[in-house]
């Protein structure tokens, strides 16, 4: 592939992890010959280059047009940049900002677009794109030609791979995208409301129920939630006896989730609870009672002492840290 | 003088009186239309109960005694009321020629201090011991007709001891008034200033019953007047058929829309509290207590009858809080219906698209497929796959048994094996029955209660015409809920049939033999009346004879049958959302059962409290302790255990 | 001021999805259909605007199967009147191939505003909202949960992962992908219902061409793997958490 543009999103001040779990998958996708743009679009783009060592080129738009994320400079910005880098492939993110741009971009240079992607392979000239459907329930497999854009699902690769400190090339758009005539204005950025996690958007569950005993075991639910990379929630009855917040209840009278990992620890799988997660990608589910019916929705499970598995499960995973 | 002075007075009070229960009273004649003549002897007979014998009354203690006793003491010294007023208007007047002298004052004396006693005891009550059903009463009215009461009655007494000073009263049959003479001897009042003061306390005695005449259109006392109409046009059933909504109003939210019989109800309360101290929502911790709602309405109905009520006089959060489980209208003496107008609450709300937002995804789910649970019709009877057994289906052969299967029991992973042991028994029974397969929807009972007239005719209209497209001779159903619809709700839109309760079917083929299981272990259990079971359909007998039949011993909850305590689910409350509550019902249901001691199961007849107690064990972390198993399930037990 | 949504009906997901022959597409015979979740909360805040405003509210849909009541449920639901568009077909559009016939029919309408759900579970090939931003070139934001109008522009909230949101002012006509209303949808009793089914209130006119564009071609749809019930690890806690780290690790879900 001769060039993959990749359109890098920003966090707050930061760059998002999705663009560099793109700029690693496009790194792939290159190969040896290929070249791998990307596209910063930040009030302090300059400062930001340095991160973004996997991409040859780095087109960038900086200074006060560029600050915080209006759709429309955006969209200029990458339209800007595919001019100048004329490239096979467009990444973004499946993500607010990503909704906004692949769309636009494909409509534009009546490019095939897909959306949801969650594994893409080249086959001879063309990529065979895998993407989740219907929620989840099936997963599709789509022919692209190239030149075309991807929207990729944020957690689908590897980060590391796309994290590499380097010397892009920098090329400046400011001359070539006329932020006169605006028909967007941004007003007010606002940060997330207190300090607690959305746990619909969270990668990774780790649920406790009734079976937890009490709330000093929470503390222990929340070690072993931390080595595992998941945020704690609950079912009822938990939340009921205030040992977690509302905000982490799952099921019906909570939140829906759909976590690419959840693992549920003494919660037997009442209706309204399988309601909130059963669409959870990889299910596992410790309980001792070998009826419990989350071992029916689950993929994996065991019925031991939940506080032993506790434990080994923490040990073994520090063993791996060391 | 004198004369022309009573004249004067009690024109006057009369006037002042008159005007203020006009002034209370007028609005009734200008309210909507509610007929309630209908089987005037059965009326009739309920008001002497309700009234002669304090039936409801003196099912609370003490305040039933304490009721029946002024109850009786008012009759009494009536008598001395009559006096008063026949010697105001004629001073020769006596009631001497009818015992008047004797024993009537002999009853007048002992009944004055019987009427003390009683109020001081009513006020020590509200003062001193404070039961939990007066809080949010008015206290100040209670406190101020005791001390008008007391007055009247003092003051007769001491008008007594006055003539009998005076020498004008006989002093032979009025031992109390003798002795109050006797002190009045001893301060020096004698001869004139005797009939002085036999003359002041008249007046003060005729001011004190003209003050209460004054007094009582703007009390709760007004319920001396208006408990026998209140009584008397209650509503006499069928208890599980609801009022359809008014024509042009489809709910309700300004207290003039409500009918004549429901603003008298609000005017008839007593504020005495029975109903919030039965209410399940109102133990639950949830925004309702049904004292306060009547109260909140009648206030708001006297302020303005034009103002809006929700959102001002009543918050929505209450309206939808309530469980329709009757126990507020079981134990009112008054007979008052405070969830008929709940539901023309929610009926506005409905309308006004203001739904609970767990009730309004139930009602889509409703909408479109027919049930709460959202799942395609034809995985109604899906249950049968794994029964072994062929199911017929009604709708294409005749069956003696239409089984009208019910939401829960159809689609609940925890009830489903319920359902399908109960087919199994139904099959050895040798019992010709089949269903109605994906025809069926919903009953609607609840959704009616819930407020979503609409909804409910479209269930309602499709179940008729399946159901009438049958050949059978009877319906069936494990749910009471179901049961209320087939069995009343549907017998407004036309029905006629034969409905049976599982349990009622079950006892038949136990008693005739068609089911023998024999009983390895005998347990010690408790059972649960369903609301609309028991409450609504006045089926107490045959879950208990069934447990009996199978050799159980039954230990009775402190609130069983009219009494029993509602699991929370009905109305539509089991579609809602119930973290907030502080304990949930089924699980202070519980805890109810776990205080008999030693039982090992907690036995129910209705698929949702099979769900509600099942979840509520499993809360309070006694499923281990205590079994919630359904009839079928006892049945079953000694029988085979349903794979 | 006048609102245009537009309303599309998806595969019910509380049914089993069964594959069509080929394997490229899924059986519509037998899946129930719902309207399309975020759809239903442009509806919602169209209403609500209308209300705050209003402003008229038109909702827009191509013609298919249940299509007609779905509308008489928008019409319920406070829309001030409803067209359908007939003729695209029998089989529902991709976001890309309607986006050019929902862009002449708003053209037509001249609106101030156009409101739809962020995506479908079917937007494979692109989201109409985009889409229609660039159709008709009105600047267009996704991932909306609230709008307020003014003269001659609307403020949108637009939400990003972690809980971050931002405050942008657009100039009207714009298109604007909804995800969450700023109230929840409301209900729709029944007898609203009812007396919407018998409103004239509901038009039909032809659609205009679709447009093939240069898209990407399904090959195949297949169901996730998915076990019938856990495979059980015993209860040897050691070896139980060995054996989950390792079905972990294999899917790469031990993330950091």
């Amino acid at each position: 592939m001769t060039a993959v543009l990749v359109h890098i999103e920003l966090e707050g001040e930061a760059i998002a992890p999705v663009s560099f779990q793109l700029l690693g998958l496009a790194r792939t996708l290159a190969g040896d010959h290929g070249r791998v743009d990307a596209l910063l679009v930040a009030e302090a783009a300059e400062g930001q280059l340095p991160q973004l060592g996997a991409a040859d080129r780095v087109f960038c738009l900086g200074g006060a047009v560029a600050a915080g994320y209006l759709p429309e400079t955006h969209f200029k910005a990458l339209q800007a940049a595919r001019e100048a880098s004329q490239p096979e492939l467009t990444l973004v993110a499946y993500s607010s900002a990503g909704l906004d741009l692949a769309a636009a971009t494909a409509v534009s240079d009546d490019l095939p677009l897909v959306a949801y992607c969650q594994g893409v392979e080249r086959d001879g000239e063309e990529l065979l794109v895998t993407s989740q459907l219907y929620a989840g329930r099936l997963l599709a497999t789509s022919r692209v030609t190239l030149p075309a854009v991807l929207s990729v699902v944020p957690g689908t690769f590897e980060e590391a791979a796309g994290q590499i400190q380097g010397n892009p090339e920098m090329i400046d758009l400011s001359a070539a995208v006329d932020t006169s005539h605006a028909r967007m204005r941004l007003v007010e950025v606002m940060a997330p409301e207190g300090d607690d996690v959305d746990i619909t958007t969270a990668p990774s569950l780790l649920c406790v129920g009734r079976g937890i005993g009490d709330q000093d075991s929470i503390a222990e639910a929340e070690e072993l939630a931390e080595l595992l990379g998941a945020e704690v929630v609950g079912s009822r009855p938990v939340i009921d006896a205030g040992w977690l917040p509302k905000s982490r209840q799952v099921g019906k009278s909570g939140q829906r989730v759909a976590p690419k990992l959840y693992v549920s620890l003494g919660v037997s799988g009442a209706p309204e609870h399988l309601e909130g997660m059963s669409k959870a990608g990889f299910i596992v589910a410790i309980n001792k009672d070998p009826s419990a019916p989350i071992f029916e929705t689950a993929h994996l499970g065991s019925t031991c002492d939940l506080f032993d598995l506790m434990d080994s499960l923490a040990e073994q995973l520090r063993q791996r840290g060391q | 003088m004198n004369q022309l002075l009573f004249w004067l007075v009690v024109l006057f009070a009369l006037g002042l009186a008159g005007r203020r229960f006009w002034q209370t009273f007028a609005p009734l004649t200008k309210a909507p239309p509610d007929p309630r003549w209908s089987q005037p002897r059965e009326r009739l007979t309920g008001l002497l109960r309700d009234v002669g014998l304090h039936r409801r009354l003196l099912q609370r203690q003490p305040s039933g005694i304490l009721h029946a006793m002024i109850f009786v003491s008012f009759f009494v010294l009536f008598t001395a009321i009559v006096q008063t007023f026949g010697k105001g208007i004629d001073p020769g007047f006596s009631l001497a020629p009818i015992g008047g002298d004797t024993w009537i004052a002999l009853l007048q004396d002992v009944f004055a201090l019987v009427m003390l006693a009683t109020v001081g005891l009513a006020a020590y009550q509200r003062l001193v011991t404070k039961p939990a059903r007066f809080e949010g009463s008015n206290r100040k009215d209670a406190i101020l007709i005791y001390l008008l009461i007391a007055a009247i009655v003092l003051f007769m007494l001491l008008e007594f001891a006055g003539g009998i000073a005076a020498g004008t009263v006989p002093a032979a049959w009025r031992p109390v008034s003798s002795l109050l003479a006797e002190g009045m001897t001893a301060l020096g009042v004698g001869g004139s200033s005797a009939a002085g003061a036999e003359a002041a306390f008249y007046w003060l005695h005729l001011l004190a019953i003209l003050a209460f005449l004054v007094y009582i259109p703007g009390s709760k006392h007004r319920h001396m007047f208006t408990a026998l109409p209140n009584l008397f046009f209650r509503n006499i059933g069928p208890m599980g058929q609801l009022a359809g909504p008014g024509i042009d109003a489809p709910g309700i939210n300004r207290a003039a829309d409500l009918s004549w019989k429901h603003q008298l109800d609000l005017l008839s309360c007593t504020e005495c509290g029975r109903c919030q101290a039965a209410c399940p929502a109102y133990a639950a911790g949830q925004p309702l207590n049904p004292k306060l709602l009547i109260m909140d309405l009648r206030d708001s109905m006297q302020e303005d009858p034009n103002a809006p009520l929700l959102a001002n006089a009543i918050a929505e959060e209450t309206i939808w809080a309530c469980t329709t489980c009757r126990a507020c209208m079981e134990v009112c003496p008054l007979h008052i219906e405070h969830v008929p107008k709940i539901i023309d609450l929610r009926r506005y709300l409905v309308e006004d698209t203001k739904v609970e937002p767990q009730l309004q995804d139930a009602f889509a789910k409703l909408q479109q497929q027919g049930n709460s649970f959202g799942k395609a019709p034809r995985q109604r009877a899906r249950w049968t796959k794994a029964s072994g057994i062929t199911v017929k289906d009604a709708r294409k052969e005749p069956v003696d048994l239409l089984w009208f299967v019910g939401d829960y029991a159809s689609f609940d992973p925890r009830v489903q094996p319920l359902t399908l042991a109960l087919a199994r028994l139904l099959n050895r029974a040798g019992v010709d029955f089949g269903l109605l397969y994906d025809s069926e929807r919903n009953s609607g009972n609840d959704v009616r209660r819930a407020g979503e007239e609409g909804l409910f005719e479209l269930l309602a209209e499709h179940n008729l015409s399946e159901i009438a497209s049958c050949d059978f001779q009877r319906i069936m159903t494990s749910d009471p809920h179901s049961l209320n619809a087939l069995k009343q709700e549907y017998r407004r839109l036309g029905a006629d049939w034969t409905v049976l309760h599982h349990s009622q079917l079950l006892l038949g083929l136990l008693e005739d033999g068609s089911l023998a299981p024999s009983q390895t272990e005998t347990r010690r259990v408790t059972y649960h009346d369903p609301c609309y079971l028991g409450r609504y359909n006045g089926e107490y007998e045959a879950p208990r004879a069934i447990i009996r039949h199978l050799g159980h011993s039954l230990i009775e909850m402190e609130r069983s049958r009219e009494k029993s305590f509602c699991c929370g689910a009905g109305g539509g409350r089991i579609w809602m959302d119930d973290s907030a509550m502080v304990e949930r019902p089924s699980e202070n249901r519980i805890k109810e059962a776990l205080d008999l001691g030693e039982i090992d199961a907690f036995v129910v007849a209705c698929p949702k409290d099979k769900v509600m107690y099942s979840a509520a064990v499993e809360a309070l972390g006694v499923a281990d302790r205590l079994a919630v198993l359904d009839l079928i399930e006892l049945v079953t037990e000694g029988d085979e255990i349903p794979s | 001021m006048h609102i245009v949504v537009i309303l599309r009906l998806v595969p019910d997901l509380a049914d089993d999805l069964d594959l069509a022959e080929g394997g490229k597409s899924i059986d519509r015979e037998w899946v129930g259909l719902a309207l399309n979740e975020f759809d239903e909360q442009a509806l919602e805040e169209a209403v609500l605007l209308s209300e705050a405003s209003g402003a008229t509210v038109t909702a827009l849909a191509l013609a298919g199967e249940g299509v007609e009541r779905m509308l008489q449920g928008a019409l319920a639901r406070g829309a001030s009147a409803a067209i359908l568009l007939e003729g695209s077909g029998d089989d529902p559009l991709p976001s890309r191939t309607a986006a050019p016939i929902y862009a002449e029919a708003i053209r037509a309408l001249a609106p101030d505003l156009v409101l739809t759900g962020v995506q479908t579970i079917e937007d494979l090939f692109g989201q109409l909202a985009p889409y229609l931003g660039r159709l008709l070139d009105w600047p267009q934001v996704s991932a909306v949960s609230g709008i307020t109008l003014d003269a001659g522009h609307c403020q949108v909230r637009q939400e990003y992962s972690g809980g971050r949101q931002a405050l942008i002012e657009v100039a009207l006509p714009a298109v604007i992908g909804l995800q969450t209303a700023s109230k929840p949808p409301r209900y729709v009793s029944a007898s609203k219902l009812k007396e919407a089914m018998k409103s004239d209130r509901l038009s039909r006119q032809p659609a205009g061409a679709g447009r093939l564009a240069n898209a990407a071609r399904i090959e195949r749809l297949v169901p996730p793997e998915r076990s019938a019930g856990a495979e059980m690890l015993g209860d040897d806690p050691d070896s139980a958490a060995a054996g989950i780290l390792g079905a972990l690790d294999a899917r790469g879900l031990l993330g950091t």
